[in-house]
């Protein structure tokens, strides 16, 4: 069966179209699925059993593997992004969402419904610190140094700041009702407060919330664009993604965008993918023309990854 | 076909939470549930797909061959309440909210021990290929969890207390599956809930699937005079073989047909009443009326009562 799986999988590869084509990862956490689609076909071309509830993935800082967390099932999936072949899988307790921090060391994973941050170390996946949180750990953040780990608690109204060093929650301070996506933009975070209708900026020096940038009701979660020019910023109630200047932090565009957007990532043409939660679909929307185009994936699509990988 | 069914289903789920609950969950201040809540719709809802579909199944089959006729069907009505209250997740709506918070206090302190869950995946890895027979062990396995789970329900007092009430339906149809007291889904939910921890929880993908198995269910209950044949009867349990277990000489320690969908496991402990002609009629002729006349409420009182009385040893 494998062996049978691997021959279709390569002679895809080999006789495809040769247009440039992306593939695109989509966790259906609802289902237990992966979808993998072809940007050019804009076809599913395949669906991979997961295990029980796949929310989010990330990249090892090498680019060589894809984990993918599996909260409901206690497993990260690694998997080569090339060709979606699981690599290995490896025991952890209920992760949700999960970031390396930036110098590499340390792999952080939240656990949503066992309020747990854990601390791996990168190398070998071995569990270096379980720390007891607040009330449903969501998202996380670090800061170019990878000193601290910013975790957003989506149950107390907080962000708590893990010193890296120490291993250690070093403070926590409020943010909001139901704080969800942490990003860091030039010695700030902005975060996602999804109980209302605006990201905060928090200042991580004075633990203060300087600003509110209104994005509209049920503020998800901030992506920036490769580049880094440009601030996407999703807001699931009102359903709409928000263009934000992260010099300013002042928003250039909206584009409503129907269906719950939550977690986006780029194609290399400019594109955004982006998955509607709430419709069983992911949306491909051109930032330049506002022109949205939606695929139909598994129930509740939830993390989404962009690996460019024929016709390059 | 199916693929335009899908298509449709999800569309209008979509359009129930972006609408009308999301919005509310909002204005309430109840988005740290966005997720949870979104999942309990999609449940109702397929809960509401599955009552429809036991009655365009059940309906016609109970009135073209059944088993007993009332003129009065007064007390059909109130097990329709329970299905409701169950099938559309009134019930695990409420335990969601009354036991979230515990529940994530007991999964962080399990895994504070070092412990991970396993999977039957995680324990047969050929299983990861093959989802479809991963979710047939699964239901292999729960089923011989609930046929056990049964076999105490019946064998002690203080269970049977509150199972009694199940049984005490004089008027069994399809809609009585669901009828059981509070206390007694709580207890089957934890007893659940331990085999999970052991064997993890089954895979969600094959909702028509689960709606079959679903519909079986209700089917073993339905007042209709047929078995499945001297092969079929070992295979799946049938409304004759489930009438059986329901009958008035087969209450409390006395039982026989526990299965609730394989009877492979009454057969193998002995426990089995394969007659093809035993249409016996249903009830407990030893709880009082108000369990099998009264209204929902009225019927959880007397559960309560019954169990109370288990308990300081007068019943």
């Amino acid at each position: 069966m494998k062996l049978a799986r691997t021959l279709v999988w390569i002679g895809f590869v080999l006789f495809a179209p040769s247009a440039r084509a992306n593939l695109i990862y989509v966790l259906n956490s609802g289902d237990a699925t992966i979808s993998l689609i072809d940007s050019v076909t804009r076809t599913e071309i395949r669906r991979i059993p997961a295990l029980r509830e796949p929310h989010h993935l990330t990249l090892t800082p090498d680019g060589r593997d894809l984990l993918i967390a599996d909260s409901g099932g206690n497993e990260l999936f690694v998997m080569d992004p090339a060709t979606a072949e699981v690599r290995r899988r490896v025991r952890v307790s209920n992760p949700y969402h999960l970031a390396y921090s930036p110098d590499g060391k340390f792999l952080v994973v939240a656990s949503l419904r066992r309020n747990q941050v854990d601390i791996y170390d990168a190398r070998d996946l071995s569990l270096l610190q379980r720390l007891r949180v607040g009330d449903k750990p969501s998202h996380i953040a670090f800061d170019p140094e990878s000193r601290m780990a910013y975790v957003t608690l989506q149950g107390v109204r907080s962000v708590v700041a893990i010193d890296l060093a120490t291993r250690q929650p070093a403070w926590q301070a409020e943010v909001g009702r139901e704080p969800a996506g942490i990003t860091w933009v030039r010695g700030r975070l902005l975060v996602g407060v999804m109980g209302e209708s605006h990201f905060a900026v928090l200042n991580p020096e004075t633990r203060q919330v300087e600003r509110q940038i209104p994005i509209g009701r049920g503020a998800h979660t901030i992506f920036p664009s490769p580049d880094g020019s440009v601030l996407y910023g999703t807001s699931r109630v009102d359903s709409r993604i928000i263009a934000i200047n992260p010099e300013t932090l002042e928003i250039t565009h909206s584009y409503e965008v129907p269906g719950g957007p939550d977690c986006i990532a780029f194609d290399p043409e400019g594109r955004i993918w982006v998955t509607l939660r709430w419709v069983q679909r992911v949306g491909i929307l051109d930032p330049r023309t506002g022109d949205l185009e939606t695929i139909r994936v598994g129930r509740s699509p939830h993390g989404v990854f962009v690996q460019p990988v024929r016709g390059e | 076909m199916i693929d335009a069914i899908y298509s449709t289903y999800a569309a209008f789920i979509g359009w129930l939470y972006t609408a009308g609950l999301q919005p509310a969950l909002y204005a309430m201040g109840l988005m740290n549930y966005a997720d949870d809540l979104y999942q309990w719709l999609d449940f109702a809802v397929f809960g509401l797909v599955g009552i429809v579909v036991s009655w365009v199944v059940c309906r016609p089959l109970e009135a073209a061959n059944p088993v007993e006729r009332w003129p009065d069907r007064g007390a059909v009505h109130t097990d329709m309440i329970y299905t409701i209250l169950a099938r559309v997740g009134i019930l695990p709506l409420l335990a969601f909210v009354l036991l979230n918070g515990a529940q994530r206090w007991l999964d962080g302190t399990i895994a504070y021990t070092g412990f991970v869950p396993p999977t039957l995946e995680t324990l047969f890895p050929l299983l990861r290929e093959y989802p479809l027979l991963a979710l047939a062990c699964y239901v292999v396995i729960l089923d011989f969890g609930e046929y056990w789970r049964h076999r105490f329900q019946h064998r002690f007092g203080w269970w049977w207390a509150l199972h009694s009430v199940h049984h005490a339906q004089t008027q069994m149809t399809f809609w009585t599956d669901d009828r059981n007291h509070i206390l007694d889904d709580v207890l089957a939910a934890l007893w659940f809930g331990a085999l999970a921890l052991l064997i993890g929880v089954p895979v969600g993908q094959f909702p028509v699937i689960l709606l079959i198995l679903r519909l079986a269910e209700s089917l073993s209950h339905a007042n209709i005079r047929t078995s499945y044949g001297r092969v079929g009867e070992r295979l799946i349990v049938s409304p004759r073989f489930h009438r059986a277990h329901h009958g008035v000489f087969s209450v409390g320690q006395s039982g026989k047909n526990y299965g609730v969908l394989l009877p492979v496991w009454d057969w193998m402990f002995g426990t089995a009443d394969f007659r093809r002609d035993h249409y016996p009629e249903t009830g407990d002729p030893s709880a009082p009326e108000g369990m099998a006349k009264g209204g929902w409420l009225r019927q959880q009182v007397l559960g309560v009562r019954r169990l109370a009385q288990v308990l300081v040893g007068r019943g």
